[in-house]
């Protein structure tokens, strides 16, 4: 058998594949997979998928159109310009889930950064392009409801080891009950509230999974509760898992993971924020002078508010809204240089460590706090070796020897008593003989700005100041060889030279110093500010002789380019910066006599500078042709207030028949010459572009030296042929800047391309892009061109008149001062909980009557009562008010309803400031934490502010009839007063029979009113009324009638940041809580009580016809008594015999029948035997379940009488 | 606000006009299209006459996305003039959906023609005549293009008294629209009383015609999108606007132009840029609205 074997090949056994099991299964799928053309293999007979029938397929087309259509979502413009702001990452979750942990996590992984405490909002840069704000959220329903405002990410944290919920089903209602804890219910009502106010990106987390032990089951879960998410969210919605902790820490690639998927989120467009500007405060001052507070500790505070501008434009002088304390405006507002800038635009991949920023003033991280006009540097004490002491002199004497040059020279700066720049005030040089003497100023001028820090550095700011400008003067006149770029170099060396420049200042109390860096670009800002501000006469002198010295600076130049031959390049474009100057200042100057004093007294003290009117330089750059202009416009001005006509009334009117006054207008005329006046056109086009109005500007006449400056009248006219032409071409490049923007919107990926390629691709998707709703892609179209319009014109204009015109821009950071703001708000002021400053729309601020749709949260287990106070949340503000629920009717007529409908939306009208019609409103009963119930009431939207809609209600009038003639009678107690009845007359009434009627007229004493009695008065308020039939004494008459319901003006606002934090805020009570508390019960009316209506059989009388009718009757018509008959009838008589054959079916029929009897009989036996052991069984897990809930009842009245115990205690601490 | 059947009586102080302005910017933010019935003096020579806003006015919200035809209209129903009025005006304004649109409007393009309403009440029809004749007179050396109406109302369409007047508007091949209108009529009661030795004097119609032609012209040469009695009502329009850029071009700016233009910075928070440019001595004005919508419109 060997040798056989050795022989020929040996045959091996062939593989014998799984035809079943889980392996096989696996194959198939890999091979399905992998081969494309198996597809085809399925299906074997394509013809069998076919369209069959014509209408099948225009049904699924429709279907599909309509999917499409469904798809598809009214495109919000982005009017944000630049930068965006930081993304704002809202951290949610039950007690103890996890978040900070989170936090701190994701701050590691981005900043290499252990943060000891999360407090308030933490700004990091995390990419190239984005900026991240994280935000824990408080676990207060006010601080939900703040939090859901600005979130753009919610990341729900959710308890692995928990869950949502523990869901009983009763029915088909989904009821929720909570055991052990109220975990989960915060998750639901953050959900619910974000619903309400527009809903951001949600990402759920899930945490706590290292308690499972069991693989199985934490699959399991896992499954579960995703699904529950979806359910709550959307299909397919994101549930992240955090398998663990690590060394305390969260694994780090998961949250590495976490992070990339934070990071390619987009917020989505909510149509409430777009409108609104907003401010997620990160940094909070307060800027009280001490000697105020000391006085008056509960005197209100100046408090300074810090963050990054979003939502929209914000303009200077509107009103914000400080959640939780009250509407504000602003006494300043400013923009800041960034605390947390992007990195620089270059080409490279990925983030550079000194890039990696992060900002979280209200952790106490990040070592520089950025004011308007100053940086703090935090310096731990054991860093401080520079700074004097109280025992410097000592240090000196002992040290003295070993210092080296640096070291003495940094002390002998310490030792100087005056700076630089105060030494500089006090050597004066007067360039221009008729300024007047700076020095004689006086320095306290209380209208600065400065007031923030106190006063003693308010004057130290404006010596800063004075000084620089005072520099700016000797500098352009020592400085002889001046370049273009002067005063550029100019001004960075007085920065350079300012932030050398370290004040001392020790600011708290607490045994810690600040030192605070004046650098010269924040200077500017305060220079604007003060320019807005002041109306001191010589702040504005400052500015003039400042502003002098500057022009003669420009003049020195100019001379010295105009005696240089050559037209290089160099020169020409000093000529455009010099043209452009002269023509903003000509802008500024329109502008200034229309909005009579300076608009922003800015273009900073040492670029450009405004003119005054009365200053005696004031057409100094003026083309010649326009100089009565302005003259002209202000001649204007006085009889402004004469009478308010629109009517332009000239009283001199030109000759028309004049020769030469009709040429000058021939071109504007179609039968003039279409060239010129198309260059007039297109002129108009591209104003404000190069080089189109040079040719105004071409005659600028010095008055001081007499000479001219004529400029290039040649090359002028060149130009503009070119913008003639450039015109369309300016219109295509819109055109086409915008549909690439559109474009990179669709597919944000290409701008990584080479241009040459996005064109290539453009083209492509343009060609063979499928026609999608032809509407939708022109409306998409038109608000990208829209944009580019608006950033165009926007672009064009000077950034001090382009931040008066526009607003602040989205995305810079803001500092906002309020002043007179509650002591509260200082005293209990709360990192941990966001503050959120929201600005307010035109016609907001108005209070008002609002109608709302609303429903009755499904969870929430009470219906709500008319004229309960509810806290609604709408727009950026909270508040209590009292609402009255309405239904409309078919006739329009809104009804009121006393509870509010179980499972269907209806009106509700209240009192308070007005929001937009279809905001969101979030209705919540109490904010207390301790109630074990879902809190949110009842959601909804504002349909309308109504002052005119009238709730009515139905009243009914109950009278008795007094008198009763034919179809006439006199009805009591309806009415009490003639007059009444009179305003009744016409009105229609009915009994309770259904008779009906009409009220006609009060009766009068002639009228079988009169009194029963001689003497007695005539009783008031009897009316008569006719009916269609005779009525019955006992009859009742009603009287339906509607009465309008008064809509309480009350509104109270919810003011959380005004106390304790773990205080909750108590408002107006409702009724129930009232009669509690009063143990007052609820009133008993014995009519209200429903009884069981008992109708009893009517009984009628025999119909009796008189003898004497039935006499004169018809025989057909009598009635006729049948004869009695006695026997009976044959009929009744005779006996009925069953034949055999029916007797059998008839015993058949019976034996079946008893059997079936008895059968039931057994069958009912066994039911009821059944029940009753069901209910044996259900009587017991009821009690188990009444245990438990006792037990849960037992702690949470523990847990909350702790709660109030610890508040009570703290409060009398 | 809104509603139909309307009625106000605009008394005698001031004419029609002067109440219309407002009330269009009122009627378009309302609740419901607004329907209403004025009563008074409908063309005088201070306030602008209820002609020029039908024919120029209202044209001028096309420009702002309110679409002209359905539910924007002006009926003149009777006509008045000072001191005893007794005209009727039916004004329809529709709303606004939600917002208006931001205008770019600069470009003023060539006056291709002219139209105007010559008027006459309860005085010789010929007057009418005279004043078209005066003013055609003037337009000749210009454009051909020139069709002036004439409308001449006796008895109760008349009103209480007799004047005569005439509204010019020129049409340019941009579709901008400038106006010029002028009106004599005897003088108020008042003013009577206190010169009563001297009869008032009244403008012939010739005169008038040339005067109202001129008028016409320099605004004209003024140049601009709108005439100068116009300007307060675009430059409110701009702010009104969501928050885009606008841009206007106007002649010279008038004193109650700057007036609309102060208050508007006061109440609405609108700053305009205003630059002048000097090739056509036109001012070039720029505002990003205030994003103002109709609240009060119920939605359903």
């Amino acid at each position: 058998m060997a040798k056989e074997s050795g022989g020929s090949e040996q045959a091996h056994k062939a593989h014998r594949q799984h035809k079943s099991g889980a392996s096989s299964k696996k194959g198939k799928k890999g091979k399905n997979k992998g081969g494309d053309g198996s597809g085809a293999d399925q299906k074997k007979n394509p013809k069998a998928f076919a369209f069959t029938s014509s209408t099948k397929a225009k049904k699924l087309q429709s279907r599909t159109a309509e999917i499409e259509q469904r798809r598809l979502h009214m495109p919000v413009m982005d009017r944000s310009i630049g930068e965006p702001p930081p993304f704002v990452v809202v951290v949610q979750g039950p007690p103890q889930v996890g978040k900070s942990l989170l936090i701190k996590c994701l701050v590691k992984y981005y900043t290499k950064h252990n943060l000891p405490e999360v407090r308030g909002p933490i700004t990091l840069v995390s990419g190239k392009h984005r900026r991240v704000q994280f935000v824990e959220c408080p676990n207060d329903i006010n601080g939900m409801i703040d939090a859901a405002k600005i979130a753009d990410l919610a990341l729900l944290l959710i308890d692995g080891s928990y869950g949502f919920e523990m869901s009983v089903i009763y029915g088909t209602f989904l009821l929720f009950i909570m055991v052990e804890s109220q975990k989960p219910r915060e998750t639901f009502e953050f959900l619910n509230i974000m619903q309400v106010h527009g809903f951001p990106k949600v990402m759920g987390v899930l945490t706590h999974l290292d308690g499972f032990k069991d693989v199985k089951k934490l699959r399991k879960t896992k499954q579960r509760l995703k699904h529950r998410f979806w359910a709550e969210i959307m299909h397919g919605a994101k549930l992240f898992y955090l398998s663990g902790l690590i060394h305390g820490k969260y694994v780090k690639r998961e949250v590495h993971n976490l992070a990339r998927f934070i990071s390619v989120i987009k917020p989505t467009p909510l149509t409430w924020r777009m409108a609104h500007p907003y401010l997620l405060i990160d940094r909070f001052e307060d800027t009280t002078p001490p000697h105020r507070v000391l006085t008056d500790k509960k005197c209100d505070r100046n408090i300074i508010l810090y963050g990054y501008l979003r939502g929209c434009n914000m303009k200077k002088g509107s009103k914000v809204h400080i959640t939780g304390v009250g509407d504000f405006s602003l006494a300043g507002m400013s923009s800041l240089a960034d605390p947390c800038p992007l990195p620089s635009a270059a080409k490279k991949k990925g983030l550079r460590d000194k890039e990696k920023l992060f900002y979280a003033p209200m952790s106490g991280l990040g070592d520089l706090l950025y004011d308007k006009d100053a940086v703090y540097i935090n310096i731990n004490d054991h860093f401080v070796q520079f700074s004097k002491t109280d025992g410097d002199n000592d240090m000196a004497s002992t040290k003295g020897k070993d210092h080296d040059v640096g070291q003495v020279m940094v002390k002998n700066l310490q030792a100087t008593k005056f700076s630089i720049d105060e030494r500089l005030d006090q050597s004066f040089i007067n360039i221009f003989g008729r300024t007047p003497p700076v020095l004689a100023l006086n320095y306290n001028d209380g209208e600065n700005d400065e007031r923030q820090i106190d006063i003693e550095d308010q004057n130290q700011g404006d010596d800063q100041e004075l000084s620089e400008k005072k520099r700016a003067v000797v500098e352009c006149d020592t400085d002889e060889d001046s370049n273009d770029n002067e005063e550029v170099s100019e001004k960075e060396a007085g920065q350079a030279r300012q932030s050398c420049e370290l004040r001392e200042k020790v600011e708290i109390g607490d045994g810690r110093i600040r030192r605070r860096a004046i650098s010269s670009n924040f200077t500017d800002d305060v220079e604007e500010e003060e320019g807005d501000e002041s109306s001191d006469d010589e702040d504005e002198r400052v500015d003039n002789h400042e502003q002098l010295s500057d022009d003669s600076y420009y003049l020195e130049e100019t001379d010295k380019d105009e005696d240089s031959e050559d037209e290089a390049v160099n020169s020409s474009k000093w000529k455009e910066s010099l043209i452009a100057r002269t023509l903003a200042r000509r802008g500024v100057n329109l502008i200034q006599l229309v909005y009579g004093q300076p608009v922003s007294n800015q273009a900073s003290a040492v670029s450009d500078s405004s003119e005054s009117e009365q200053s005696d330089d004031e057409d100094f750059f003026k083309p010649k042709g326009q100089a009565n202009k302005g003259i002209d416009d202000k001649s204007s001005f006085d009889d402004i207030n004469a009478e308010d006509c629109s009517k332009f009334v000239k009283l001199e009117l030109k000759d028309w028949h004049a020769r030469d006054l009709i040429e000058s207008i021939r071109d504007r005329f179609v039968t003039g010459d279409w060239s010129k006046a198309a260059k007039r056109g297109q002129d108009a086009n591209d104003n404000g572009e190069e080089g189109d109005d040079e040719g105004a500007y071409d005659y600028i006449e010095d008055l001081e030296t007499g000479e001219v400056y004529n400029g290039g009248v040649g090359a002028d006219s060149h130009e503009e042929d070119k913008t003639g032409a450039g015109a369309e071409a300016e219109e295509r490049r819109r055109k086409k800047l915008a549909l690439r923007a559109k474009f990179d919107a669709e597919y944000p990926f290409s701008t990584f391309l080479s241009d040459e390629e996005e064109k290539e691709t453009e083209n492509k998707s343009h060609g063979d892009k499928p026609k999608e709703g032809g509407f939708f892609d022109k409306l998409k179209e038109e608000m990208e061109l829209r944009k580019q319009l608006n950033m165009m014109e926007l672009n064009e204009m000077d950034e001090e008149i382009r931040v008066e015109v526009e607003g602040f821009r989205t995305g810079t950071y803001l500092r906002l001062e309020v002043h007179d703001v509650p002591y509260e708000m200082v005293e209990y002021f709360d990192p941990h909980h966001p503050l959120l400053v929201g600005g307010i729309g035109l016609g907001e601020e108005n209070v008002g009557c609002m109608q709302a749709t609303v429903k009755r949260h499904r969870w929430h287990k009470k219906v709500l009562k008319t004229r309960d106070p509810i806290i609604v949340s709408i727009g950026w503000r909270r508040f209590q008010t009292v609402p009255i629920y309405a239904l409309e009717d078919q006739n329009g007529r809104h009804r009121m309803l006393k509870y509010t409908p179980e499972h269907m939306h209806c009106l509700a009208m209240f009192w308070g400031p007005l929001a937009p019609p279809k905001s969101g409103v979030l209705a919540v009963q109490s904010l207390s934490n301790n109630q074990a119930t879902f809190r949110i009431t009842a959601t909804g939207y504002v349909q309308e502010f109504n002052h005119a809609t009238k709730i009515m209600k139905k009243i009914k009038l109950v009278g008795y009839p007094y008198k009763i003639f034919k179809k006439t009678a006199l009805i009591k107690d309806m009415f009490t007063s003639d007059l009444e009845i009179a305003r009744f007359e016409g009105a229609a009434i009915r009994t309770v029979s259904g008779v009906r009627g009409q009220v006609k007229k009060a009766v009068k004493a002639n009228l079988g009113n009169r009194p029963k009695k001689k003497g007695e008065k005539v009783k008031e308020g009897i009316a008569r009324c006719t009916f269609e039939d005779r009525i019955l004494m006992s009859d009742i008459v009603f009287l339906r009638a509607w009465t309008q319901v008064e809509i309480p003006q009350f509104y109270n606002p919810v003011t959380t940041s005004l106390q304790p934090r773990d205080q909750s805020w108590r408002g107006m009570k409702t009724t129930a809580e009232l009669r509690r508390e009063n143990n007052v019960p609820i009133p008993y009316n014995k009519d209200s009580v429903y009884k069981p209506i008992k109708r009893l059989p009517r009984k009628f009388n025999p119909l009796v016809i008189p003898p004497k009718l039935q006499k004169e009757l018809p025989f057909k018509t009598k009635p006729k008594a049948p004869l009695k008959i006695k026997r009976p009838t044959l009929d009744q008589k005779r006996a009925v015999i069953m034949e055999p054959h029916e007797k059998k079916l008839l015993t058949l029929v019976q034996s079946l029948r008893t059997l079936h009897n008895e059968k039931k009989r057994k069958r009912e036996l066994e039911k009821e035997k059944k029940r009753k052991a069901n209910e044996k069984e259900k009587a017991k897990t009821e009690e188990v379940l009444k245990k438990r809930r006792r037990e849960e009842r037992k702690e949470r009245y523990r847990r909350e009488d702790k709660e109030q115990r610890r508040t009570r205690r703290k409060i009398e601490a | 606000m809104g509603g139909k059947r309307h009625m106000h009586d605009c008394g005698l102080s001031r004419s029609i006009g002067y109440f219309l302005e407002p009330l269009i910017i009122l009627g378009l933010f309302g609740k419901k299209p607004l329907t209403i019935t004025l009563k008074g003096i409908t063309n005088d020579s201070k306030d602008p006459s209820v002609d020029t806003f039908r024919t120029t006015t209202l044209h001028m919200l096309k420009r702002f996305g309110v679409p002209i035809g359905d539910g924007l209209d002006l009926k003149i129903e009777r006509r008045g003039a000072p001191p005893l009025g007794g005209g009727e005006i039916l004004l329809q304004i529709p709303i606004v959906p939600n917002t208006l649109s931001a205008a770019h409007w600069i470009d003023e393009g060539m006056v291709k023609k002219i139209r105007g309403i010559a008027f006459s009440t309860k005085v010789s029809p010929q007057i009418v005549n005279r004043v078209i004749y005066a003013a055609r007179g003037i337009f000749n050396s210009f454009i051909p293009d020139v069709h002036i109406f004439s409308d001449h109302r006796t008895n109760a369409a008349g009103g209480g008294s007799p004047g005569y007047g005439i509204s010019l508007v020129a049409e340019t091949t941009t579709g901008c629209l400038i106006s010029a209108d002028v009106a004599v009529s005897d003088r108020k009661a008042d003013e009577m009383e206190e010169e009563m030795d001297e009869k008032p004097k009244l403008t012939p119609p010739e005169e008038l015609g040339e005067q109202a032609a001129s008028m016409l012209l320099e605004e004209i040469e003024q140049g601009g999108v709108v005439d100068s009695t116009h300007q307060g009502l675009l430059f409110i329009l701009c702010a009104l606007c969501p928050p885009d850029v606008s841009k206007v071009r106007v002649g010279k700016l008038t004193p109650y132009g700057i007036e609309t233009l102060r208050n508007i910075r006061d109440f609405l928070g609108v700053t305009f840029d205003i630059k002048p440019d000097p090739n056509s001595g036109t001012v070039l004005l720029k505002c990003v609205g205030s994003g103002i919508k109709n609240l009060s419109r119920k939605i359903s």
